[in-house]
């Protein structure tokens, strides 16, 4: 495919601020309203989110974990609302019975969150197999953490989506890092090695880089369209430090924009993850190193993306709790 | 039209199927040697032939993949009928039965659905022994989420199977593989029953068997030795325990003024005393005796024939027990 065009790359770096601005506020609202219910934060990840986003399509599924929210926000859907369901509210995009760990969106695609480790990427090749078997030309995102592939049932779905050969992306965040508590504890000297065993065509990215990653997205999503058969992508990816946070907090500040070009400025004891491996200030020195755009135009771009989130929050601040019947409502159609 | 027919349990499923199949292009089929095998126990035989692999699908002997796949399906259009081959491998499958299936539309408010029927053979009496034996009903039941179907006769299966299949939330079906070759007459067209009506099997004014699954004929063996002595049995079969038809088992025990409820799994934490406390709540003034439990022992099923027969009920068992509650 053909180099993302100055307004794509944008476009990409817009969604990413959205899910960074996002999840800032998620910790904030966490530390304002002390509610229960832990949240997994996408940040770090959103390089590799805003570009699988942007390679669907209408009409495709996605189906992720619990660490969900960059994907949804990504995804478009409305902020106020995914605020209103994370503090369990009545407008929440769920209703207020999914919370944190099981935000979706069906309108646009986003079928269910899981927080069982494996518990999606079944539903994802169902997602596909049904695309396939209606003849929609649709395809659907299976995202998952390096974790995954230590359940039973990841490899099960990986066999069942390479012997029907089903269009699904395998969308798998490696943030595992040895002496780093890996999440993940594969016999395998790759995780790819075992999704290509089976016949599975696989990528490998920085998912950090987000020009990497929207041109790997788009190519891996172009070419399940094209073959009708599956595609593991691995992004690897630093783990934020905030990560296992059990008190909401910012262990690497609040994210500033003009750090990007004044590195030598950042101390302390996550200066390494603020240099090397925060995907918004990679993104932001590419795109002014590209000259796509300079400092002060993505400065105000952030500016409406913060704006955005606050109205974003006083819309749910102003949601009410739901109504106590329903409850009882839902469990079954009929 | 066509009169009614004898047919056995197996058929009138298979029928079911067929019928469904043809009359809604998204009903498929997902199970181990289901497709051109025809099922282990010969139960889809024949439908490989005429909807072909793209709606019968053989799958890996990999259960918790496969029902998730048939439960993402169902999410994204389609109505899958998937089956599990003995209803002990079930617990291959939790995670996505539990947490998944039961739960998304609860999880979504309303804006995901899961139209899935999940088939599974079960029962006693084959000496299988302790892993292909048990029938995890009760487990089904304690979800919030999903339906359960125990149909204890051909006219029932086939009826609650295409109910089943038109249902949009996941339904369990329970089938005793020692039914399958029991017959009866099925009206033409094999009408539909609907899911969460019981149905009284036989009336009486003495005492209600509240019977599931194949202890309805046992409770019938019973009713007609205790029928000889003057004793007046009236047994009602829930034939869904979820939804469960509380106003007819309730009906019937105000009628009689005696309960007994049986069913062929362990008795602990089962299906009779779910009965046995809704009669009690809703029935006690009534009763003139307190509702009596028959079920299965708390132990393995053992392989031994001369074993098996120990830990479940039969017509024995509940024979006595009614002597008992009317002595």
């Amino acid at each position: 495919m053909a180099k993302p065009s100055h307004a794509e790359r944008l476009e990409l770096f817009r969604r990413m601020l959205h899910m960074r601005r996002f999840e800032e506020m998620v910790i904030r609202l966490a530390q304002a309203y002390e509610y229960t219910g832990r949240q997994h934060l996408h940040i770090g990840h959103e390089a590799t989110g805003a570009a699988v986003a942007m390679a669907m399509r209408a009409g495709d599924k996605i189906h992720t974990t619990h660490r969900n929210h960059g994907y949804v926000i990504a995804c478009g859907a409305d902020p106020g609302r995914a605020f209103a369901e994370i503090m369990g509210r009545r407008d929440g995009l769920n209703g207020g019975k999914g919370g944190s760990w099981h935000l979706c969106d069906a309108e646009r695609g986003f079928q269910s969150t899981s927080a069982m480790v494996g518990g999606s990427i079944a539903l994802a090749a169902g997602a596909a197999f049904a695309l396939k078997l209606a003849g929609s030309g649709n395809i659907s995102f299976a995202h998952f953490g390096d974790g995954t592939l230590d359940e039973g049932v990841a490899y099960e779905s990986l066999n069942i989506a390479s012997i029907y050969e089903l269009p699904v992306l395998f969308v798998c965040e490696n943030n595992s890092k040895a002496g780093q508590r890996p999440s993940s504890m594969l016999a395998a000297a790759r995780l790819q090695d075992v999704p290509a065993a089976l016949q599975i065509h696989c990528e490998l990215v920085d998912g950090a880089d987000s020009d990497a990653a929207q041109i790997a997205f788009q190519k891996a999503a172009d070419r399940v369209r094209e073959t009708g058969k599956p595609v593991f992508i691995e992004a690897t990816l630093e783990r934020w430090p905030g990560s296992h946070q059990v008190k909401a907090a910012f262990p690497t500040g609040v994210t500033d924009l003009s750090l990007a070009l004044n590195l030598d400025k950042v101390e302390g004891k996550h200066a390494d993850w603020i240099k090397q491996s925060d995907p918004i200030l990679r993104a932001t020195r590419a795109l002014i190193k590209d000259g796509v755009s300079d400092l002060v135009g993505l400065l105000e771009m952030d500016a409406k993306v913060n704006l955005l989130m606050e109205d974003a929050r006083s819309f749910a601040e102003a949601s009410p709790f739901p109504d106590a019947s329903v409850a009882f409502t839902g469990v079954f159609a009929s | 039209m066509d009169e009614s027919r004898l047919m056995n349990f197996r058929d009138a499923v298979l029928e079911a199927l067929f019928l469904e199949m043809r009359a809604d292009p998204n009903v498929i089929l997902v199970g181990e040697d289901v497709g051109a095998a025809g099922g282990v126990f010969k139960q889809t035989q024949g439908l490989f032939d005429e909807f072909g692999d793209r709606r019968v699908i053989d799958t890996p002997i990999s259960e918790p993949g496969a029902f998730g796949m048939a439960i993402g399906a169902a999410m994204s259009g389609m109505r899958p009928v998937f089956e599990v081959m003995f209803g002990d491998f079930m617990t291959l499958c939790m995670d996505q039965l539990v947490n998944q299936a039961a739960k998304v539309r609860y999880m979504s408010n309303g804006a995901a659905r899961v139209p899935l029927v999940l088939r599974t053979t079960m029962g006693t009496g084959a000496n299988l022994g302790p892993q292909h034996s048990q029938g995890f009903y009760a487990w089904a039941a304690h979800t919030p989420g999903l339906k359960v179907v125990i149909p204890s006769n051909a006219a029932d299966a086939g009826g609650l199977m295409r109910a089943a299949i038109r249902d949009d939330d996941p339904v369990l079906f329970f089938e005793d593989r020692l039914l399958y070759n029991s017959s009866c007459e099925i009206a033409s067209g094999l009408p539909i029953v609907p899911i969460g009506s019981a149905r009284i099997v036989r009336e009486g004014r003495d005492v209600t068997i509240i019977a599931i699954g194949r202890m309805v004929a046992f409770a019938q063996e019973a009713a007609d030795r205790l029928a000889k002595d003057g004793v007046d049995v009236e047994i009602v079969d829930p034939r869904t325990i979820l939804p469960l038809d509380e106003a007819t088992i309730v009906g019937s025990v105000k009628k009689t003024h005696r309960a007994i409820v049986v069913d062929g799994a362990p008795r602990a934490y089962g299906v009779t005393g779910e009965i046995a406390a809704t009669i009690m709540e809703q029935a006690f003034d009534w009763l003139d005796a307190p509702v009596m439990r028959i079920a299965a022992v708390n132990a393995p099923v053992p392989v031994s024939r001369s074993l098996e027969p120990l830990v479940r009920p039969d017509a024995n068992t509940i024979e006595n027990a009614v002597r008992a509650a009317i002595a």
